[in-house]
């Protein structure tokens, strides 16, 4: 009795460790309609420099903002100082520090307004 | 006699264990506790992410004008032929009536990458439904008038830091694409639309192609500096019907050229989006001595 008992727990760790291997390795779920907020870090990071240097030809903080939304629930300014701040770590070149400089400076004073105000905008560069 | 019911029943326990556990693991590991995707790359996003990410990238490249970066990050999106992408979502852009500043900055992208002509001209944006017969392009027919300087400014030769091989094969794809190292050089940018005053029409000639059998209005944008301009959004009314294009999908003839087949008896109204005065009663000439119809060159140029 115990050996046929010893038998059927092996089975089940069997089965257990074929089914993880299988769900994990052979066939894991397949993430293929991802969104930006799962990007990696360093991508992430390249993604806001695109708004940055986009924002250092044409000053519009809101519409940055608005791109800047697709990343996540972080706010416009974190963003832009991680980017910042991962830039300088990743030694980007000078031009691409410059430009999250200046963006992140600019949403440190920014404030989301209600649609249809006047949007507040400061930190031109 | 328990030992013998027992032993009657022979190893299907074996099987229900495995069969259990199995089941167990497979919950576990599609369910409970699935592989996570934190750190994904761009070209897992799903389309209309994709799209926004094609779009920025655009318009990065109209402010920078950094062909090389926009090669780089183009290809961490895994379009097969990122030319023919920019050019589609061109397309939907104006379908979608947002034929302003994206359009033009991804028609003046693609137009930078200089894909297979032939397959950007063949993606010209759809007419609409009245339309009397589809746009033909033909590559083959180049401007020859002194106005158009018909001379492609080659793309510059840049070194992407990230090939496409390795955004899409790696498992852990080198996301460096954008850190351009500061000696990546500069290419001579391409010269996008820049505010000004409207373009007036500089010239409108008539050709006679023998070797063509359908006739074609060309159009040519230049700048106050005479220099091709792309992403010019071109407009082509009939009664009835409507065209839309964009200068720089043939860029193997230059930058600021498009062009669109006229059918014989019907009268065209030009005109660029940007405003500046309509060329009106366009029809498709004959040319003399022959039965065959001629075309058009328009050539618009910013005062």
């Amino acid at each position: 009795m115990s050996r046929r008992l010893l038998g059927f727990a092996l089975a089940i760790l069997v089965g257990l460790a074929a089914g993880l291997v299988y769900g994990w390795v052979i066939n894991p779920v397949k993430y293929v309609d991802t969104t930006p907020d799962t990007l990696r870090a360093d991508y992430k990071t390249d993604y806001v420099l695109m708004v940055a240097e986009i924002y250092r030809a044409s000053p519009d903080l809101d519409q940055a903002a608005r791109r800047l939304a697709l990343l996540g629930s972080q706010s416009p300014a974190e963003l832009a100082r991680e980017a910042a701040l991962a830039a300088r770590a990743g030694d980007f070149p000078q031009t691409d520090q410059d430009a999250l400089d200046v963006l992140s400076r600019a949403f440190q004073t920014w404030t989301p307004v209600a649609r249809g105000a006047t949007p507040q905008k400061a930190g031109t560069p | 006699m328990i030992r013998r019911r027992d032993e009657n029943r022979g190893p299907w326990y074996l099987l229900t264990g495995l069969v259990l556990g199995l089941a167990v693991g497979l919950l576990i590991s599609w369910v409970l506790s699935p592989v996570k995707y934190v750190d994904t790359a761009p070209f897992s996003l799903r389309g209309d992410y994709k799209d926004v990410y094609r779009g920025l990238i655009a318009a990065a490249y109209q402010a920078d004008g950094d062909l090389g970066r926009a090669r780089s990050r183009l290809a961490l999106l895994g379009d097969a032929d990122p030319a023919r992408a920019l050019v589609d979502q061109a397309q939907e852009s104006m379908v979608d009536g947002k034929a302003g500043e994206e359009a033009r900055s991804l028609a003046g992208l693609a137009a930078a990458m200089g894909g297979n002509p032939n397959q950007i001209a063949a993606l010209r944006l759809s007419p609409s439904p009245a339309t009397p017969t589809p746009a033909v392009l033909t590559p083959t027919l180049v401007p020859s008038s002194p106005t158009l300087s018909p001379t492609v400014t080659p793309g510059p030769t840049l070194t992407a830091t990230v090939s496409t091989a390795d955004a899409l094969l790696s498992a852990t794809p080198r996301p460096s694409a954008t850190r351009a190292p500061t000696d990546t050089p500069q290419p001579s940018r391409t010269p996008t639309l820049t505010p000004g005053p409207p373009f007036v029409v500089a010239d409108q000639k008539k050709l006679c192609d023998p070797s063509l059998n359908v006739s074609i209005l060309q159009v040519q944008v230049n700048d106050a500096a005479g220099k091709p301009v792309p992403g010019v959004q071109v407009i082509v009314t009939w009664n009835g019907g409507q065209d839309t294009f964009f200068t720089g999908l043939k860029p193997d003839v230059n930058p600021g050229f498009a062009d669109f087949t006229m059918t014989v008896g019907t009268v065209y109204t030009l005109r660029l989006a940007d405003g500046g005065e309509p060329i009106n009663d366009l029809t498709a000439p004959l040319c003399a001595g022959s039965n065959r119809p001629g075309g058009w060159l328009v050539t618009f140029k910013q005062p």
